[in-house]
Formats: C-alpha cells, sequence, structure tokens
C-alpha cells in the first residue's frame, strides 16, 4: 500500500509543471548526488523544509550539508510527519546539488535506515472522481 | 442589514454551495481531462510588459516571500489548497503559501473611487452571482507581487521554466467567472487578465480545483526561515 502511494506520488511529480513556489534554479537539476550521513537537525518550517546533514568527508572528517525540501504542507499531504526524520537519524539521500559547489541541494528522495522512502513533496494524490 | 427576508431566504437555496477546501488540478498528471488547466497563452507584452518581465526573471526578484497577485492566487497548480468561506456578504478565499486573504465583496457595493483605494498585493475584489456563475471583478493591485507564472524554475523535481515571466501591474483588471462542475466535486474559474500596461490584449485561461474534504490547510509563516531570502542565490 505504501509502495503504491509513493509510486503514484513519484508518478505526479514527474509530471508536474512549473508552478512552484519559487525557483530551485540554484541547484543542478541534471545531476543527482547521493549522500550517506547521519540527520544533524530538521527545519520542518515554512516556506521550506531543510534538512542538515552531517556527511563523511575526507579532507575535514565531515561535512553539514543544507538539503532544501518543499513546503511543510506539502510534505504531509504526501506521506511525511514532521517527526519523521530526528537527528541522530542514519539517511541516505539523493539531491540536485548547488551549482556554487557550496554544501548543498534541492531533495531527490530521503531513504531511511527502515528502508522507507520520502520525497520532496509535490502534489497530493487526487480523489478519484465519484461521478 | 436586515436579511431575513422572504425574499432573500426563497432565492439561497439556488446559490451554489463552493464553500470548502479545494485543491488546484496543475500538474496532475492522471486528472481527469475535462478539468485540466488551460495553458497561459504566449505573452503578447507592450514594451513596459516585456521589461517587466526580463525584470521578474531571476530567482530573487521579487524576493521569495512576497505576495501573490490574485492571479497567482487562483493559478490552481497543485501544491497548495484554497480554503473557501462562503459568507452572505463576503466570499473569503484562503490560499495556504500566502498570508493575505482575498476577500470578495458580495454586498453590491462598487469599487471605491480611484483616491479612495488603497492600492495592495490581491486589489480590491467585487463579486456577484450571475445564475450558476459567481463573476468577481478585481482591481486595485500595487503591481509589486510575485509574476502570475511564479519563479524562473519550476517545483521542487521539475526542470527549469524557460517560459517568460507574466507580470501583473498596478494596471491589472481580472475579471473571473467561477461555476462548479462535475456534480460540485470541481471548480472551474475563467480568468480574464486585462491588464494594458503589461499586455497588448486581454487573455483567458480556465483553472480547475477539485473539492478536498480530506485536506486541511497549514499554517505558512514564509518568512519564519526563507533561507533564500536571507542567503540570496547562494543557499
Amino acid at each position: 500500500m505504501k509502495l503504491r502511494r509513493l509510486a503514484l506520488v513519484a508518478a505526479l511529480l514527474a509530471g508536474q509543471p512549473a508552478l512552484a513556489h519559487h525557483s530551485f534554479a540554484t541547484f543542478d537539476l541534471a545531476t543527482e548526488l547521493t549522500l550517506v550521513g547521519t540527520i544533524k537537525e530538521v527545519q520542518f518550517t515554512s516556506p521550506h523544509v531543510w534538512l542538515q546533514v552531517l556527511v563523511p568527508s575526507a579532507r575535514r572528517g565531515q561535512t553539514e550539508w543544507s538539503i532544501e525540501a518543499g513546503a511543510p504542507g506539502m510534505l504531509l499531504r504526501t506521506g511525511w510527519k514532521s517527526t519523521t526524520l530526528k537527528a541522530g537519524d542514519r539517511v541516505t539521500i539523493v539531491t540536485h546539488p548547488a551549482r556554487s559547489g557550496a554544501p548543498s541541494g534541492s531533495l531527490v528522495r530521503v531513504t531511511l535506515a527502515d528502508g522507507r522512502v520520502f520525497g520532496p513533496g509535490g502534489p497530493p494524490p487526487p480523489q478519484p472522481s465519484r461521478h | 442589514m436586515a436579511c431575513g427576508s422572504s425574499a432573500i431566504s426563497s432565492r439561497t437555496p439556488s446559490i451554489p454551495d463552493i464553500w470548502g477546501v479545494w485543491m488546484g488540478l496543475g500538474g496532475v498528471t492522471d486528472a481527469d481531462l475535462r478539468y485540466r488547466n488551460s495553458p497561459f497563452p504566449a505573452p503578447q507584452f507592450t514594451e513596459w510588459g516585456a521589461a517587466e518581465s526580463r525584470r521578474l526573471a531571476t530567482p530573487i526578484t521579487p524576493g521569495e516571500c512576497n505576495p501573490w497577485s490574485p492571479v497567482m492566487f487562483m493559478n490552481g497548480g497543485g501544491l497548495f489548497p484554497i480554503q473557501i468561506l462562503q459568507g452572505p456578504n463576503v466570499i473569503v478565499i484562503l490560499h495556504e503559501a500566502v498570508t493575505q486573504p482575498r476577500r470578495i465583496y458580495m454586498d453590491g457595493r462598487a469599487h471605491p473611487a480611484p483616491d479612495e483605494l488603497l492600492p495592495s498585493f490581491l486589489g480590491d475584489s467585487i463579486g456577484r452571482w450571475e445564475g450558476d456563475t459567481l463573476v468577481i471583478d478585481t482591481i486595485g493591485t500595487n503591481g509589486r507581487a510575485r509574476p502570475i507564472n511564479g519563479y524562473v524554475a519550476g517545483a521542487v523535481t521539475s526542470g527549469v521554466d524557460t517560459a517568460p515571466r507574466l507580470p501583473a501591474s498596478d494596471q491589472l483588471h481580472v475579471t473571473e467567472r467561477i461555476r462548479l462542475a462535475g456534480g460540485g466535486q470541481y471548480l472551474e474559474n475563467e480568468i480574464t487578465v486585462d491588464d494594458p500596461k503589461t499586455y497588448l490584449k486581454p487573455w483567458t485561461v480556465k483553472r480547475y480545483w477539485q473539492r478536498r474534504s480530506d485536506i486541511d490547510l497549514q499554517e505558512y509563516a514564509c518568512t519564519d526561515n526563507s533561507r533564500r531570502d536571507a542567503e540570496g542565490q547562494e543557499p
């Protein structure tokens, strides 16, 4: 059931036109970067939700990444709760990285240790027509 | 004003019930084909409109938390719900991502005289029922809202939107014709944009929402954590 719902959301997001809150041109939408790390902080805030993620790096020990998701209401309507992620959680994140090279990106999807996958928010699944 | 006359009461049942939460169907690829938003027409800009469109074509103008114009408010993009509170003399429309409500005055008043009108992001709206259709007339915008079609790039997961930005100036005049469809489960809004400062001629689009009794609007306090406004284009 969960998988079906996620598949539906993914299908909806694939056709999402450009009528969003604001620009994500800052991020390289053609590139997907995978980060494996630990949640430092979840900012379940407006206008957008941010995940602060500590990722081990060779040079500096670890790097703190800022990962931007959609609006909190969007996330709630696509399966998230404000408590879905908490500090200390191990996560695998796929992100569109910032063009600037800064440790930042927009969320494509996050996979939790228990295998659950959450996206960046988007339209909720439509209600079936009743007529 | 006393509203309990039998004349009013007997007319009340014929007024369509648009109270409730509605979710825009823009971007919902498997939505019923009958209720699919029409695309924006290719804009025919005035000289000022073309320049303003270019000015708005960056991710940071205007600011991330700038309010919306009434047209973007009613654009039915599919990401945020609206909630219609339908009173007898005023209809209030809330939008999850916009702090300001739209107030549609239904008491028969005219727009304020130009020197009495306080320009605002959402403008001054008056409405009336023409049969089953709610007709809303809006003027008095301040021209500082975001473009009608949002920012230069798209949603969280979509590609970059390279279409020209569609400004809404302080000369904006919007006519909306709203009616129920699909047995009351859908809302259709035919929006005509007449903005002679920006466009050479008026243009019209249709926008659709689905009734969603299962959805509540969430709070949206844009300035709470607007890291893009604080940090500019570089996150």
